[in-house]
C-alpha cells in the first residue's frame, strides 16, 4: 500500500506526461521508418504493424490476466514494438517479430514489474533473442530491391557493410549512400540521416539527455579513428563504422532508454562510454558483424554500479573531500565483510549404534547420494558446455569442413559430397561414399599399413568400377625428405586409374621412389587393401539409408 | 567567475501579465487590517496597545519579546481586537486588528531623517530594529541579526533581485521605479558591512530593469555597485545558489553564506532599509503582485501590511474563473491559501490564483517512476530524488543514509519536472523526518 502524500508545492508542473514523451520518441522514429519503406518496400510496414501489435497485445493481455492496471496508454509498448521491428531485416518471417515482441514485453518487461522496473531494454533483448536463430539475421536485402509482402526479395545482397567491415574491408559506399541507408541492413537502422535527425529532435525536446548517446558515439568514433583495420584510412573507416550497423539506432534510441540506463548524469556518460568501447571490441573481435545489441545489453546489467559511481558530488563539497568521503564509505563497507572459517565436519549428524561405526552408515549414504547428484549435475553441465562450445565454435566447424573437402578433392576429384555409409570392414578405419550431384562415384576407404617409421594412414578413393581415383596420406611417421618424397602428388598420381592388385614389379606396378621403398610398399599395400575392400563390399545389402551431409 | 550551477528548471514565467503594470496603491483601502504579531522567524512580539486605542500609520503596536522586531500599524484607526486570526504561513496566529478610519494620519513621533554616513553601528542596528525590518523575500528572518553577524566578515554583498518565481514582478517593478533608491541602499549596506564588492543580481527576464540600472550606475559611481545578469531559471534566489553564481564558491554543507564571506539581502529589504535609515520610516507597506490566470486584472499593488488577501483580489478585479489553487509567494515554493482571510505580511511577495488550465498538470495522477533521471539533473543541490523515491516507497530506510537529504532547499524542481507526476518534494520532506541508522549529520 502506497502512502498517499498530498502535494503541497510546487503547484505548477511541466505539462509533459509519460505518454507524451513516448509519443515524441515515436515521432522521432517515423522518418527512419518511412525511409525504410522507400528503401525496402511496403513489407516494412507489415512487419512493423505485426511487431507493434504483438507488443501492445501481449502487454495488455498479461496485465489483464494478472489483474493489473492497464498501461498500454503510456505508449511504451508501441515504442518497443517499433524499435524491435526497425532492427529486423525486411525479409524476416512474421513469426520473428511475434516471438521477439512476446519475449520483450512479457519476459523482459512485465516479469520485472512493467515500465520503469525492467533492467534490460525490451526491444533489444527481443532482437538479440532473434539473432540466435541462424539465417534469420543474416539474409539482408539490398536497398531498392523491393520485397513483396510475403517476404520474397528479388535479390539478396552479397554482404552488408557490417559483414565487409568485419573482415576489414571498407564497403564501397559514398557518404550520401550511407546517410540515406542505400545498402543492405535492418529496415529502420539503415537511414542514418533520419536517425540522427530523430535523435537530435529528442534532445532538443529534452526527452533524452545528450550524455549517453554522445558519449557512445564519441567513444566509437575515437576508437575506430585510432585503430582502423585492414589498412584503411582513419577517417573513412571511422565514418563507415559510425554510419553503418546499429550504432546510431542504439545510441539515440536504446542507450537513452529511461528504465535501463543510469539516472545520474555522470553514470549516463559512463554508460555511453562503456557501450561504445564494448561495441568496438565486439565488432573487432566478436564473431558477429555487429556488437551494438550485445554491448547495450551488457551495459544495461551494469546500471546499478554506474548509478553509484556517477552519484553527483555533494553540493559544497570539494572534489578532494568528496573523493575522500567516497573512499571512506568504501572502506567502511569493505570492513563489513568478514571471512568466517566454515565449520567442516564430515559426519555432523552421526548417531549412536550398537556396532562400531554403525551410526555413520546412514550419514555416509546421504553424503554419497549428495556426491553422486552433484557429480551428475557437474557432468551434465560440462557435457552441455562442451556440446554448446563444439556446436557453436563456428571457426572450428568451418575449418574441419574445409579440411574434409580438401581431402575429398584429392581422393576423389569427381565427387562433390562425401557421405557416410553403413558399410563396415575389419581392415578399414572408415568407409565413406562420394557423390556428385546425381550419382554415386565411389567409396573413400581409410586404411592403415606399416611403413618404415610406423603406421601410415591413408584415404584411398575407389570408384564403382574398381579403379583408384586418388590417394591421400592423412597420418604417418616417416622420415623427412626420404619417406615424405613418396607422398608428393606426382608419386601418388601414379595410382590413379589402377585396379585389381598392384604389384611391386612387373605389370600393374608403379615406380617406387629409390630410398623410400618401404614407404612406397606401405602405400601400395594401403591401396591394395582398399581395392580389396571395395571389391568385396556387399552393396546388395538392403540397408535403410538416408543421404545426409557431412 | 562561474555563473553556473547544475540543475534548475525553466517554467513559463507568465511575467508578461504584470510586468508593465506600475505599482499602484491599493484601491479601495481595506476596511480592516489584521497585523500578525509573528512576522519574523527570529521571534514574536507582544502588543503595546489595547483594544479601543487610536493608532496612526507607523505607530508601534507591538514590541519584540527578545530577538524579534517591532510591529507597526499600517493604517490609522482604532484597535478593534487582539485575538487569533489566520496566518498566511499556514495555521493561525495572534494578531492585532485595526479598523481603518481612511485618514492615513502619519505617526507624529517617527525618528528624524538624518545623514546615514554619520551614524554609528549601534544607531543603524537600533533604527533597523525599530523600523521592524525583516527579510522581505522568502524567509522572514530579522535583518538586524543578519547584519550584526555579517559586519566586518563580509567581502561580497549580494543583493538578490533574481525573482525567479513565475508570475511575480514586484521586485522587477521596484527596480524600475525605485532603481536609484535601491542602488543607494545597496551602497549604504555595503559601506555598513565594509564589503569590498556589492553585486546586484538580476535575472535575464528583467532586461528593461537591467538597462535602466546600468544607465543609473554609470551616472552614479560605476565602481560602487556591480550588476550581474543571469539566465532566467528557477531556483535562483536561493542563498547558496546566488553565492555559487556570483563568487563561484560553494557553501559547504552545514555552513551558511556568511562562512564564505558573503551576505545576501533581498532587493525589497534593501529598499526598506534605506527608507528606515534615511527617513526613519518603518515597514508599513510593501509591493505585492496579484497575478495568475484566474485573476481578472493582474497588477502590482502597494499594500499596507495586514491587508486581508481578499481585498487584494478585489482590487485586482476579482476572479475571472474559479481558481483551484491560490497561493502566496508564487506557485513553485509558495504556500497554498485555502481561504483568502489571511493578511499580507512582510514577506508576502505576491498572490497567485492559478486558473484551472495552469493547475491541471499538477492534478494528473501519479504513475510509477520510469527512471528518466530528470529529477537528478535538475536538482541544484546534486541530490538524487529518484533514489529517495525508491527507498521510501520500498521501505528501505537505511538506503536514505548517504543521500544528504538535509541539503534539500525545498525548491521543488524535482516535483515540477517529473513526467510521472510523483510528489518528489513531499517524499523528500517525509524522508528527512525518518531517522536513519547512524544519524548522519548535515
Amino acid at each position: 500500500m502506497k502512502p498517499t502524500i498530498q502535494r503541497m508545492s510546487p503547484q505548477i508542473a511541466q505539462v509533459s506526461t509519460l505518454s507524451a514523451t513516448m509519443l515524441d520518441v515515436i515521432v522521432a522514429l517515423v522518418p527512419a521508418l518511412l525511409m525504410g519503406v522507400y528503401l525496402f518496400g511496403l513489407r516494412v510496414l507489415l512487419v512493423t504493424a505485426v511487431s507493434v501489435g504483438t507488443c501492445v497485445l501481449s502487454e495488455y493481455l498479461y496485465r489483464r490476466l494478472r489483474g493489473m492496471s492497464n498501461t498500454i496508454g503510456d505508449l511504451s509498448a508501441c515504442v518497443s514494438g517499433l524499435l524491435l521491428a526497425m532492427s529486423l531485416p525486411v525479409t524476416a518471417p512474421l513469426w520473428a517479430p511475434v516471438l521477439g515482441g512476446v519475449f520483450a514485453m512479457i519476459v523482459v518487461k512485465q516479469f520485472y514489474g512493467g515500465i520503469g522496473r525492467n533492467f534490460m531494454n525490451p526491444a533489444l533483448a527481443g532482437r538479440v533473442l532473434l539473432t540466435t536463430f541462424p539465417g534469420l539475421m543474416t539474409s539482408w536485402v539490398d536497398a531498392f530491391h523491393h520485397t513483396n509482402l510475403s517476404g520474397q526479395a528479388d535479390a539478396l545482397s552479397s554482404a552488408t557493410p557490417m559483414a565487409l567491415m568485419h573482415d576489414g574491408i571498407l564497403p564501397d559506399l559514398s557518404l550520401g549512400q550511407m546517410l540515406m541507408g542505400q545498402h543492405g541492413g535492418a529496415m529502420g537502422a539503415a537511414p542514418s540521416l533520419m536517425l540522427i535527425a530523430g535523435g537530435l529532435y529528442l534532445i532538443a525536446r529534452r526527452v533524452i539527455s545528450p550524455r549517453s548517446p554522445f558519449a557512445f558515439l564519441a567513444t566509437v568514433a575515437v576508437l575506430t579513428f585510432l585503430f582502423p583495420r585492414g589498412g584503411n584510412s582513419n577517417l573513412s573507416w571511422m565514418m563507415c563504422q559510425l554510419l553503418n550497423g546499429g550504432v546510431l539506432m542504439g545510441a539515440f534510441f536504446m542507450a537513452s532508454d529511461y528504465a535501463t540506463t543510469p539516472v545520474t548524469p555522470r553514470g549516463q556518460t559512463l554508460f555511453g562510454i562503456g557501450c561504445g568501447a564494448l561495441t568496438v571490441l565486439l565488432r573487432y573481435y566478436g564473431s558477429y558483424p555487429d556488437g551494438v545489441g550485445w554491448a547495450i545489453l551488457t551495459m544495461n546489467c551494469c546500471v546499478w554500479i554506474l548509478d553509484r559511481l556517477g552519484t553527483p558530488r555533494r553540493f559544497g563539497m570539494g572534489r578532494f573531500a568528496a573523493t575522500r568521503m567516497k573512499l571512506q564509505a568504501m572502506k567502511a563497507s569493505l570492513s563489513e565483510i568478514r571471512f568466517v572459517k566454515p565449520e567442516f565436519r564430515l559426519f555432523a549428524r552421526a548417531g549412536a549404534g550398537t556396532m562400531p561405526g554403525e551410526g555413520y552408515l546412514d550419514e555416509l549414504q546421504v553424503k554419497l547420494k549428495e556426491l553422486v547428484s552433484y557429480g551428475g549435475v557437474l557432468l551434465a553441465v560440462a557435457v552441455m558446455v562442451f556440446a554448446v562450445h563444439r556446436s557453436t565454435d563456428y571457426a572450428t566447424v568451418l575449418a574441419e569442413n574445409e579440411a574434409q573437402q580438401a581431402l575429398l578433392s584429392q581422393v576423389m576429384p569427381q565427387a562433390t559430397i562425401r557421405s557416410e555409409t553403413p558399410y563396415y570392414d575389419q581392415r578399414a578405419l572408415s568407409i565413406t561414399a562420394g557423390y556428385n550431384e546425381s550419382q554415386l562415384i565411389g567409396y573413400c576407404v581409410e586404411v592403415q599399413s606399416h611403413g618404415f617409421g610406423g603406421v601410415i594412414t591413408a584415404v584411398v578413393g575407389v570408384n564403382t568400377n574398381g579403379e583408384v581415383t586418388g590417394v591421400a596420406i592423412t597420418d604417418h611417421k616417416e622420415t623427412l625428405n626420404k619417406g615424405t618424397l613418396a607422398m608428393d602428388s606426382d608419386y601418388l598420381a601414379q595410382y590413379i586409374g589402377k585396379s585389381g592388385t598392384i604389384r611391386h614389379e612387373g605389370s600393374n606396378s608403379i615406380d617406387a621412389i629409390s630410398g623410400a621403398t618401404e614407404t612406397c610398399e606401405a602405400i601400395t599395400d594401403c591401396v591394395n587393401q582398399a581395392l580389396a575392400i571395395v571389391a568385396g563390399l556387399d552393396t546388395s545389402m538392403d540397408v535403410p539409408y538416408t543421404d545426409g551431409e557431412v | 567567475m562561474r555563473l553556473k550551477y547544475l540543475g534548475g528548471v525553466y517554467p513559463t514565467t507568465f511575467k508578461e501579465n504584470t510586468r508593465r503594470k506600475p505599482i499602484v496603491p491599493l484601491e479601495p483601502a481595506p476596511k480592516q487590517v489584521i497585523i500578525p504579531l509573528v512576522m519574523c522567524t527570529d521571534g514574536g512580539a507582544v502588543p503595546v496597545v489595547k483594544v479601543g486605542d487610536k493608532v496612526t500609520v507607523g505607530q508601534v503596536i507591538a514590541q519584540p519579546e527578545d530577538r524579534g522586531v517591532y510591529v507597526h500599524a499600517s493604517v490609522s484607526g482604532t484597535v478593534s481586537d487582539i485575538g487569533t486570526y489566520p496566518h498566511p504561513w499556514g495555521g493561525t496566529g495572534e494578531a492585532i486588528v485595526i479598523d481603518n478610519d481612511f485618514q492615513d494620519t502619519p505617526c507624529p513621533n517617527l525618528p528624524e531623517p538624518m545623514d546615514w554616513s554619520k551614524m554609528n553601528r549601534e544607531e543603524v542596528i537600533r533604527r533597523i530594529i525599530e523600523a521592524g525590518i525583516t527579510s522581505m523575500g522568502g524567509g522572514a528572518s530579522a535583518t538586524h541579526l543578519r547584519l550584526k553577524r555579517a559586519v566586518g566578515k563580509v567581502d561580497t554583498l549580494i543583493v538578490n533581485a533574481a525573482e525567479s518565481e513565475p508570475y511575480l514582478t514586484s521586485d522587477y517593478r521596484l527596480l524600475l521605479e525605485k532603481g536609484d533608491q535601491i542602488l543607494e541602499g545597496t551602497q549604504m549596506l555595503a559601506r555598513f558591512l565594509r564589503a569590498k564588492r556589492a553585486v546586484l543580481v538580476v535575472s535575464g527576464d528583467k532586461l528593461n530593469a537591467v538597462e535602466f540600472l546600468e544607465r543609473r550606475i554609470k551616472k552614479r559611481d560605476p565602481s560602487a555597485v556591480e550588476l550581474v545578469t543571469l539566465r532566467t531559471r528557477y531556483p535562483m534566489g536561493m542563498e547558496r545558489l546566488l553565492v555559487r553564481m556570483v563568487t563561484g564558491r560553494e557553501v559547504p554543507p552545514g555552513q551558511t553564506a556568511l562562512d564564505l564571506n558573503c551576505a545576501v539581502f533581498n532587493v525589497a529589504t534593501v529598499y526598506t532599509t534605506r527608507l528606515a535609515l534615511l527617513k526613519g520610516q518603518p515597514v508599513t507597506h510593501r509591493t505585492v503582485t496579484v497575478s495568475g490566470g484566474a485573476v481578472a486584472r493582474p497588477r502590482n499593488l502597494w499594500v499596507p501590511i495586514g491587508t486581508p488577501l481578499k481585498c487584494l483580489l478585489e482590487a485586482a478585479g476579482g476572479l475571472r474563473e474559479e481558481s483551484p489553487c491560490m497561493l502566496t509567494n508564487g506557485p513553485m515554493s509558495g504556500t497554498i491559501q485555502e481561504t483568502l482571510e489571511a493578511p499580507v505580511v512582510k514577506n508576502t511577495k505576491g498572490l497567485v490564483c492559478l486558473s484551472q488550465q495552469e493547475h491541471d498538470p499538477v492534478t494528473q495522477p501519479e504513475t510509477v517512476c520510469v527512471r528518466c533521471g530528470h529529477c537528478v539533473s535538475v536538482c541544484p543541490m546534486n541530490l538524487n530524488p529518484a533514489f529517495v523515491y525508491r527507498a521510501v516507497r520500498m521501505g528501505e530506510v537505511e538506503r536514505l543514509k548517504g543521500l544528504h537529504l538535509a541539503d534539500c532547499l525545498d525548491c521543488g524542481c524535482c516535483s515540477y519536472i517529473c513526467p510521472s507526476h510523483i510528489p518528489l518534494l513531499e517524499l523528500v520532506r517525509q524522508a528527512k523526518t525518518i531517522p536513519t541508522q547512524g544519524g548522519e549529520k548535515g
